[in-house]
């Protein structure tokens, strides 16, 4: 009897924490709704659109943003002077029109007139200069998209010129991805730090706060000049690094737009209510590099034929369909659909290991050989995986690999001190709608401190991209190159990864690009 | 203080025989020249013991570098993160003391009945159910299917100008808190298993007090020394961040911003937050040997 009371005393002690805690939960959640997270007020009407980023950015200004979810948050707050519209055409932004100097290498930009940055600073050609000039310094990530750049000068309040040593037909790419303008006056008092911490731009977004690790609050500018935009009213980004809890965080409304999920949760968005899925194919290429400039000298790799072989030993399709549940596409090089230059008559390697066999054998190796393959862990999705299988394939016809997985910041440590073995595993993304960037990194020549590959046509040939300005002449360019490295494959070509988003049906017009990047001065919400 | 100095060495050591952030910093498309020069501007060429040296001499300062990554001061970024980290460590603890110490009574005041073993095996579970998977059960149940809360994140509302965390912090807190009540079920139902057999008891037994009373007077007074040492010692646990729990929840506290500067090898930002954690331990440790001392008068420090 006496037990069984004492019993009830804890049933009663337990019971009543459990309330205290609901009642704690009731509380909290009534005056959540009373408050403004911001502390700031916002109308009822407001529209808020809540965008979860998958890492957190480390400055949101696009030539010091690290990531593209850092520079995604920048191009909220900054206009350059030209931008990429969605069908990969470059439009006037803040230049409203521009020259191009017969040997290509002096631009004049006429800057649009009337356009304030977000305190009220008036924007002229001044900025546009100290924009470049800061871009120059040291510490600036992006630093090589402003060197080809010797001198600016200032024809009047709104014209400026930029003049080039040689011609550089990346520079408007250059300009849209990484020239977001800054305000030279503004930058004075504040200085860098200062900045960076409350950055002020031209964009359709102006910056409100910025909590690291929890959000970034931005409210629509209301003398934005592009007439119409934005379309809500103030949008919360915040850092949820777990993609499933990105997942939870859709379907449970507690957010608006996701990326970075999964084949899995890609699945359960499709079949949840009130959401959508939204997929691509990344501008991403995942290879094998073949490593001629160190420690693959001398070794089979170096030989046309062994390329050749080891691109048709893997049985490509079966990876993308067991590892990636087919959520991925075949390439068959760097240039890939949706960029300039393209070939879809240039075709994959397919998977044949007779042929590959044949070759090995003609190389002078039917026994196959050995060698050392390394690639990043934890790095990209199911890479492990792949390079296993791989490891696999390779051995079936007789070449031994030996597979080193490695922390990824050592990986990047060792390419780029060329201390990699002959093969490694990788990835490239491009963001300009041209594989440039992907193929002067890569193939470039001796400057380039992540390239493994050296071949002196290929070289000449990335070159020739460079000093082409001419769209059409320079599609042709990229077509050689496709065609080229893929009869003289410095790489296995392994996939294009598909990307998986998504939204809420309320939201509207959200168009991400297969670069991964999307403005959000067009999306609104029902 | 030297152990203060011998983590910091530790940390630093580790950090930088994985090699320096430099090749994390530049874009792809860098030339080893520019990555020799930068290597050169940031001082990482210089030989190790150098580097630490001159990262003590400035830290003695209160200056403990920049952040490469978010171009801050690495102090600043820590004590920002720090108001979160205490709220889910004191949310964690608050939980765990009450479901623990709970737990762990009814057991060991119930020696070997299905309660006991019932205490047992909670205590146990809590000790080894992993955080992480548990933590996405938790979203799963408690914010998709009941709603209750909210998936993720740090929400806060604002009380005499302070902002305090609302029902989000719940589901984190418990999460967190289950590996420390697990551990608070099985100390105190051992302790109070043994003072239970204390003659004192008995005769409080006989003399006919309440139960109440020789519970609260008797058998949680003389378990509290070693309840209290393991709450100081899970406290600076808690305290110090959980990686896990923090990058599940989204919670901005330190585990998030540690996990985010090792993989980026921010190392100022890494050395800042395990000087922070480190001050934390050693000073809960202090805290902990000073409530001895007003528990159990016996104590004394000379």
């Amino acid at each position: 009897m006496k037990k069984q009371n004492k019993n009830a005393l804890f049933l009663t002690l337990i019971s009543l924490f459990v309330v205290s805690m609901m009642l704690f939960a009731g509380c909290a959640g009534e005056a959540e709704d009373e408050v403004d997270e911001v502390g700031e007020e916002v109308s009822e009407e407001a529209s808020v659109l809540r965008v979860a980023l998958t890492t957190n950015p480390n400055t949101i200004e696009p030539a010091t943003g690290d990531t593209r979810t850092a520079s995604n948050v920048a191009w909220s707050i900054f206009n350059s002077l030209v931008w990429l519209s969605d069908d990969g055409v470059l439009e006037p932004s803040l230049a409203e029109d521009w020259s191009v100097s017969e040997d290509g290498t002096v631009y004049t930009f006429n800057l649009r007139q009337g356009v304030t940055f977000h305190n009220g600073y008036p924007f002229t050609a001044e900025d546009v200069v100290f924009t470049w000039e800061r871009g120059l310094g040291s510490d600036i990530t992006y630093r090589e998209d402003f060197v080809s750049v010797v001198d600016m000068n200032v024809i009047d309040e709104y014209t400026v010129e930029v003049i080039l040593d040689e011609p550089n037909s990346m520079l408007l790419l250059q300009m849209n991805e990484h020239w977001g303008i800054l305000s030279a006056q503004y930058h004075d008092e504040v200085g860098e730090d200062g900045y960076l911490q409350e950055p002020v731009g031209t964009g359709p977004f102006k910056f409100v706060e910025w909590r690291t690790g929890d959000r970034i609050v931005l409210d629509a500018y209301e003398d934005y000049w592009e007439e119409g935009y934005p379309r809500v009213d103030r949008v919360i980004y915040r850092p949820i690094a777990e993609s499933s809890t990105r997942y939870a965080a859709l379907v449970n409304d507690d957010i608006d737009i996701v990326s970075g999920l999964g084949p899995e949760q890609s699945e359960e968005v499709q079949n949840a209510e009130g959401v959508q899925l939204v997929s691509y194919p990344h501008d991403r290429v995942f290879y094998i590099t073949f490593n001629n400039m160190s420690t693959g000298i001398g070794t089979p790799i170096e030989e046309k034929l062994v390329r050749q072989a080891m691109s048709y030993a893997v049985d490509y399709d079966t990876i993308i369909d067991r590892i990636f549940d087919g959520h991925a596409e075949r390439t068959a090089g760097f240039v890939v659909q949706g960029n300039l230059g393209y070939d879809p008559g240039i075709e994959p390697y397919p998977y044949d290991p007779e042929k590959a066999l044949e070759l090995l054998a003609e190389a002078g190796y039917p026994d196959g050989f050995e060698i050392e393959l390394a690639g990043p862990s934890d790095t990209y999705i199911n890479f492990e995986q792949v390079l296993q299988a791989l490891v696999g394939y390779w051995g079936e016809v007789g070449i031994e690999v030996d597979l080193q997985l490695m922390e990824s910041g050592r990986f990047w440590e060792l390419q780029a001190a060329r201390e990699l073995p002959p093969l490694f595993g990788d990835s490239w993304s491009s963001s300009t709608g041209e594989a440039f960037p992907r193929l002067v990194g890569s193939v470039g020549g001796e400057d380039a401190s992540y390239a493994a590959w050296l071949d002196p046509v290929l070289v000449e040939m990335v070159r020739e991209i460079q000093l082409t300005p001419d769209q059409d002449e320079r599609a042709e360019v990229y077509t050689n190159i496709l065609r080229y490295m893929h009869e003289d494959p410095p790489f296995v070509y392994l996939y294009q990864p598909t990307a998986f988003e998504g939204i809420n049906d309320r939201v509207q017009n959200y168009n991400p690009r297969v670069s991964e990047q999307y403005y959000l001065k067009g999306v609104s919400i029902e | 203080m030297a152990l203060l100095l011998g983590v910091l060495f530790m940390v630093f050591i580790l950090l930088h025989i994985t090699g320096d952030p430099v090749s994390l910093m530049v874009s792809r498309h860098a030339s080893p020249a520019e990555i020799e020069a930068l290597r050169e501007e940031l001082g990482f060429n210089r030989p190790l013991m150098v580097q630490f040296a001159d990262f003590l001499t400035d830290a003695v300062q209160g200056d403990f570098g920049r952040s490469f990554r978010y171009r801050q001061p690495a102090m600043g970024l820590v004590l920002e993160r720090i108001p979160a980290t205490i709220e889910l460590a004191s949310a964690a603890l608050l939980m765990a003391i009450l479901m623990g110490v709970t737990i762990g009574i009814l057991g060991g005041s119930n020696p070997n009945t299905i309660l006991d073993s019932l205490a047992r095996g909670l205590g146990l579970l809590g000790q080894t159910i992993p955080t992480f998977w548990l933590g996405l059960i938790l979203i799963i149940i408690f914010s998709l299917h009941l709603g209750w809360f909210p998936t993720y994140g740090r929400n806060t509302f604002v009380l005499f100008g302070m902002h305090l965390p609302d029902k989000s912090i719940i589901l984190p807190a418990f999460a967190l808190s289950l590996f420390t009540t697990g551990q608070l079920a099985r100390f105190t139902r051992s302790a109070v298993l043994e003072v239970m057999n204390e003659e004192y008891v008995t005769t409080a037994r006989s003399k006919g007090l309440g139960k109440m009373r020789i519970y609260s007077r008797y058998i949680l007074k003389n378990s509290a020394i070693p309840l209290i040492s393991i709450i100081g010692v899970q406290f600076s646990y808690l305290l110090s961040g959980s990686i896990y729990i923090e990058t599940i929840f989204s919670w901005p506290g330190l585990g998030n911003l540690l996990a985010e500067a090792v993989s980026t090898r921010d190392f100022f930002l890494v050395q800042a937050t395990a000087f922070f954690t480190s001050l934390v331990v050693i000073g809960l440790h202090l805290v902990t040997d000073l409530i001895y001392m007003l528990v159990d008068p016996r104590i004394r420090y000379r």
